[in-house]
């Protein structure tokens, strides 16, 4: 023990407290709180699963998550426009547009991530007339140069939109400034998630998880200053290594889990190593160049510089080789899967993970959750018969 | 005088009304479907006949309706229970413009328009979210009679949330909320309140418009008609024999066949012979005709 | 449809002449399909319905494989639910989109099915245009044929004019040189382009004709059913688009149906009723779900799942002049998936003002998101703003275990109750 009796909480518990209450308000007052103090300044909310954050940065605008509700609010509203069997993340983001807790920000970007997302989009359109709706489409097709290419012109045009809203034109240094400043944040993240790979009991992955989600609904310098922080103190954790199975969570690429899910997964003994929570906020795997053409920079990053996630469609790698490399290298013991319920892209890509994990001998288990639950008694139920399963083996 | 019945064949019960000319419902029947469907139409029939005390030959015009109406086959018309629905609580309570009928197996909303047709209609027969059926898992999982749960939770202090509407699923929240230590009323204020909030979502698709009038099985469950007046903040119509309401529509509508060319109906009159009560009344205040 | 019992008449030979044709055609298209499988020749491109690149395919003598047609033969020859069950076991999801698990399970069982062998591909050729589920569906199936993907990328109508910008064109055009060269190396030909352009325009005349069959709707009596009779009448569209043949269905697809309109004959004894229809219908109980309609005298004059081939009716054609960007524009703008909710709201909205309508039915199938998704909200904008009657039914396209048939008739005739007594109070 490092200090003698304190009644305090430790720092780094205390920041990721002040992450879980940030992750978990649908009132977003971090936000409201940075807008007040820089009047003029605006907000744009992001869909799952990326968006292109540094060209909302660059044009002097705050990108903020907006990622459902979780299990904050009821759904009264948005359940009429979509049906039963349509994922809640889709109805929960209407609600949260319905209930006018959206109405500090300028608009939202969505992409096509798929069909219920998309269509999402054109409802808040025809809902909230006047309000920012920008689509992005992303390249389908990156076996071919033609992919980004085309992608640098997409960026364009959004840029050109968004310079509108904002009233500003926006600059090569504008662009390369935000583009950098991100870069830190994700490269701190890289960081902290190698660490939990390397040494899981320094920080969990619910921490991880609260830290990542604050910084999408906070402003990023902000972010950065307390990610800086929570790296030096995460490296002295004075924390010993559980018995615990070693699993790489895939598949809540969009809708998140209760933060309350993740926890119950690691008291069921499981120490994740590596996951794909928010993947569109930790999308590259090392920084984007700075370049005299920041848009170029961007679109080639997008492709390439990215990690494999089911919803690129990238067809110069197969679906699953990604999820077995990243159990390999990380030395897992198995793989769980845990997408949304009626999480189209998730489930299809179960499928293929099935057989592959199988095929490679790798024990896996399927997990189906619900932004708005929070009785976790069956989840962890399955969760410690699957462990105990691969412990008494 | 022209006569005019309706039966409304349910899956578990099956109903007659017959109605006079100047719109009086003059006998009724309620009896158990069963296996027979036909069979189970034909006796209600004869019943209701038998209980307004004229000869079945008598009656000019018969409509069947719900879910077995095509096994009414002495009948002249088929009608949807919705509409049948709709004309019934408009009877009752002239003044409604919004039907939340929950039933024990299925959901519905109704708006209903000024000659009690159907402006519009949602309908929730997939899931049993909504009908008796999630309730009676409810009492089951508490060791309590379904006539119970009712007043029992409007005792509870803290309602719980629940975390689904799943029937199948509502037992094992209960289970953990019973192991959490919480109080049957507030686990069962709780299950109200998740049911009226579905419903009402359920409902606002067709919008909801005062007055509100609740029928089906669920409507006699004083839990479930103040945790929806809560959630509406409107009051809401409730009778006692609501269960009628589908027959008298198509009985409605079957006197409304029988005296085509006579131009004018005259509103219904409430008021009862001396020394007789009304057959149908409704039951609670705030409903209209509480003369 | 055709003649229902009117066997003393005439014409019944000539108005089920469409009806033949199209058996015979679409024979033939399948044999081809079959003499592939059995290694008689020809390459086989697998592609999807809704705005696809099949002139180019034709030109290099390619056979066109369409599983989203076989996944619906298979439904409607009520064979569908073994293979959903057998992908199910692979670890499909039951929320996943059903004609993909009927093709799956297809694929695993010998490709066999009682229309054709369907072959293996020697290309798949996967036109993105706007369904995700398309994506998802030919990775799954390159991953176990081991065989050639391209994907082929429309980006989706998502701005606020519905012309597609220049980048967006040029990336359309510049892809679709590519798959020439895919094609050239696969066949080990060149194209042809005077032959590409002979097929554009067959492609284009094709439309036109199909466009003026779709106005025919307009008359009263429509002469035939929009949905029940269009989405039998739609194969030849992406199955022999571009071919002599195809034109010659249209063609007479147009005599018979013109004829029809002249004399005043609808499919119905009465039409009572005129309605748009949006959404796939349930394969599986075509029948049945049509006979809830016709019961009510209710006819379909426009249904938006007619256009998922491509839509001609606001005037768009194929031009030989310009092979690869007609053919683009058809994939950015003239289909019905790559449009947003928003144009199809509008195109709902012109049809049920254009042709006439009383009501709009909105048939919302759990497979696909593309379609149902949001569909509550599409009843909000013509119920409440639009003071469209509109009723929303739910079932499957493919899954006969989501077709509740009680409950469907229960919901489509208090409808129709209430239209009927609309129409009554109008009278007064």
């Amino acid at each position: 023990m490092a200090t003698t009796q304190v009644q305090e909480k430790p720092r780094l518990e205390s920041i990721f407290d002040e992450c879980r209450v940030i992750s978990e308000d649908v009132e977003f007052e971090a936000a409201k709180r940075w807008l007040a103090k820089n009047p003029g300044r605006k907000a744009i909310g992001c869909f799952p699963i990326y968006a292109p954050v540094e060209l909302i940065h660059a044009a002097g605008m705050l990108p903020l998550g907006i990622i459902g509700a979780g299990n904050q609010i009821e759904i009264t509203h948005a359940d009429s426009r979509f049906q039963s069997f349509v994922c809640s993340i889709v109805k929960s983001t209407l609600e949260l547009g319905f209930t006018d807790r959206l109405k500090f920000m300028e608009g939202m970007m969505f992409h096509s991530i798929c069909d219920p997302a998309r269509n999402l989009a054109s409802v808040f359109i025809r809902n909230f007339p006047g309000t920012f709706v920008e689509y992005v489409h992303f390249p389908q097709n990156l076996a071919s140069p033609l992919g980004t290419q085309y992608l640098e012109t997409e960026y364009r045009r959004v840029l050109g939109n968004l310079e509108a809203r904002a009233g500003r034109k926006v600059t090569t240094e504008d662009l390369n400034r935000s583009i950098q400043l991100y870069n830190q944040i994700r490269g701190i993240l890289r960081e902290l998630y190698q660490i939990r790979a390397d040494s899981p009991q320094l920080i969990s992955a619910t921490e991880s998880f609260v830290l990542t989600r604050a910084g999408t609904l906070m402003a990023p310098e902000d972010h950065l200053k307390m990610l800086q922080e929570v790296l030096g103190l995460v490296r002295v954790r004075p924390a010993r290594p559980k018995d615990r199975i070693r699993v790489v969570l895939e598949g809540s690429f969009c809708e998140l889990p209760p933060i309350a899910l993740i926890e119950t997964l690691e008291e069921a003994g499981c120490y994740i190593l590596d996951d794909d929570f928010l993947r569109g906020w930790r999308w590259f795997t090392s920084d984007i160049p700075i370049q005299s053409n920041p848009l170029t920079a961007l679109a080639e990053s997008y492709a390439n510089r990215s990690y494999y996630s089911g919803i690129k469609h990238d067809t110069r790698e197969t679906k699953f080789g990604h999820l077995i490399q990243m159990a390999k290298d990380k030395k897992a013991d198995a793989v769980i899967i845990q997408a949304a319920k009626f999480c189209e892209p998730a489930l299809f890509d179960y499928a293929l993970y099935r057989k592959a994990l199988d095929d490679a001998n790798i024990p896996h288990l399927l997990l189906e959750f619900e932004e708005k639950t929070w009785i976790f008694d069956r989840a962890r139920s399955e969760v410690e018969t699957f462990v105990e399963s691969l412990l008494f083996d | 005088m022209i006569y005019a019945a309706g039966v409304d064949v349910g899956s578990t019960q099956t109903k007659a009304i017959v109605l006079s000319e100047e719109r009086k419902i003059i006998g009724r029947a309620l009896i158990n479907t069963g296996a027979f469907v036909s069979q189970a139409a034909e006796r209600a029939f004869k019943e209701a006949a038998k209980d307004a005390g004229i000869p079945a030959e008598d009656i000019a015009y018969v409509v069947g309706t719900g879910y077995g109406r095509y096994k009414v086959n002495f009948g002249n018309a088929q009608i949807t229970e919705i509409s049948c629905h709709a004309r019934g609580a408009k009877f009752l309570f002239p003044k409604t413009q919004t039907v939340i009928d929950m039933g024990g197996q299925d959901a519905k909303g109704i708006r209903v328009g000024p000659d009690g047709d159907v402006k519009d209609f949602v309908m929730n027969d997939k899931c049993a979210a909504g009908t008796g059926r999630f309730l009676s898992n409810a009492a089951d999982t508490l060791s309590v009679s379904l006539d119970d749960i009712g007043p029992i939770s409007l005792t509870g202090k803290k309602p719980v949330r629940l975390s689904t509407v799943c029937a199948v699923f509502v037992e094992s929240d209960i289970m953990s909320y019973l192991a959490e230590g919480k109080t049957m009323p507030d686990i069962l204020a709780g299950v109200h309140s998740a049911i009226a909030a579905r419903t009402i979502a359920l409902v606002r698709r067709v919008g909801i418009e005062p007055e509100v009038s609740f029928t089906g099985g669920v409507s006699r469950n004083i839990g479930m008609v103040k945790a929806l007046e809560e959630k509406l903040k409107l009051p809401v119509n409730v009778c006692d024999d609501s269960h009628y309401i589908g027959a008298i529509g198509a009985a409605l509508f079957a006197l409304e066949r029988a005296v085509a060319g006579v131009t004018e109906i005259k509103d219904v009159q409430m008021n009862t012979e001396p020394g007789k009560a009304p057959l149908i009344m409704p039951t609670l205040p705030g409903t209209h005709a509480a003369q | 449809m055709a003649a229902n019992g009117q066997k003393s008449d005439k014409k019944t030979d000539y108005q089920g002449k469409m009806h033949n044709l199209q058996k015979d055609m679409i024979g033939r298209y399948y044999d081809s399909l079959t003499a592939c499988a059995e290694g008689k020749g020809g390459k086989a491109v697998y592609m999807m319905i809704s705005g696809n690149p099949v002139e180019l395919i034709q030109a290099f003598d390619m056979i066109p494989v369409y599983p989203e047609v076989n996944a619906l033969q298979l439904a409607v020859k009520k064979q569908a639910l073994p293979l959903i069950l057998e992908a199910e076991e692979m670890g499909y999801s039951t929320d996943n989109c059903a004609y993909v698990k009927a093709d799956i399970g297809m694929y695993f069982k010998g490709r066999k099915t009682p229309f054709a062998t369907i072959p293996e591909p020697d290309l798949i050729l996967c036109n993105y245009v706007g369904c995700n589920v398309y994506l998802q569906w030919f990775e799954h199936l390159a991953q176990y044929s081991g065989r050639e993907i391209y994907n082929l990328d429309i980006p989706f109508s998502r701005t606020l004019t519905d012309e597609p910008s220049e980048e967006d064109l040029n990336y359309v055009v510049k892809q679709l040189e590519e798959i020439i060269e895919v094609c050239e190396r696969i066949t080990g030909k060149s194209l042809d382009y005077k032959k590409l352009q002979r097929i554009v325009e067959l492609s284009g005349e094709t439309g036109a004709l199909w466009c003026e069959i779709k106005k025919l709707t307009m008359c009263r009596p429509s002469p035939f059913d929009s949905y029940f009779d269009s989405v039998t009448m739609m194969a030849p569209l992406y199955c022999l688009r571009g071919t002599e043949d195809g034109l010659w269905f249209f063609q007479e697809a147009y005599k018979e149906m013109k004829a029809r309109a002249d004399r005043h004959e609808g499919p119905l004894p009465e039409e009572k009723f005129r309605f748009v229809i949006e959404g796939p219908p349930p394969w599986p109980y075509l029948r049945q779900f049509r006979d809830m309609f016709s019961r009510w005298g209710a006819v379909a004059v426009a249904s938006t799942y007619s256009t998922v081939g491509g839509i001609w009716e606001f005037g768009f054609r194929h031009d030989p002049m310009r092979p690869l960007e007609s053919i683009a524009k058809h994939m950015l703008q003239f289909n019905l998936t790559n449009r947003n909710f928003i144009q199809r709201y509008k195109q709902i909205k012109d049809y049920v003002e254009q042709w006439n309508a009383d009501a709009l039915v909105i048939h919302s199938v759990k497979s696909c998101r593309l379609f149902s998704a949001g569909q509550g909200d599409m009843r909000e904008y013509f119920t409440k703003e639009l003071n469209v009657p509109t009723l929303l039914i739910e079932s499957d396209l493919e899954d006969p275990r989501y077709f509740s048939e009680a409950q469907l008739r229960n919901r489509v005739d208090a409808f129709f109750e209430s239209l009927e007594h609309r129409k009554m109070l109008v009278a007064k």
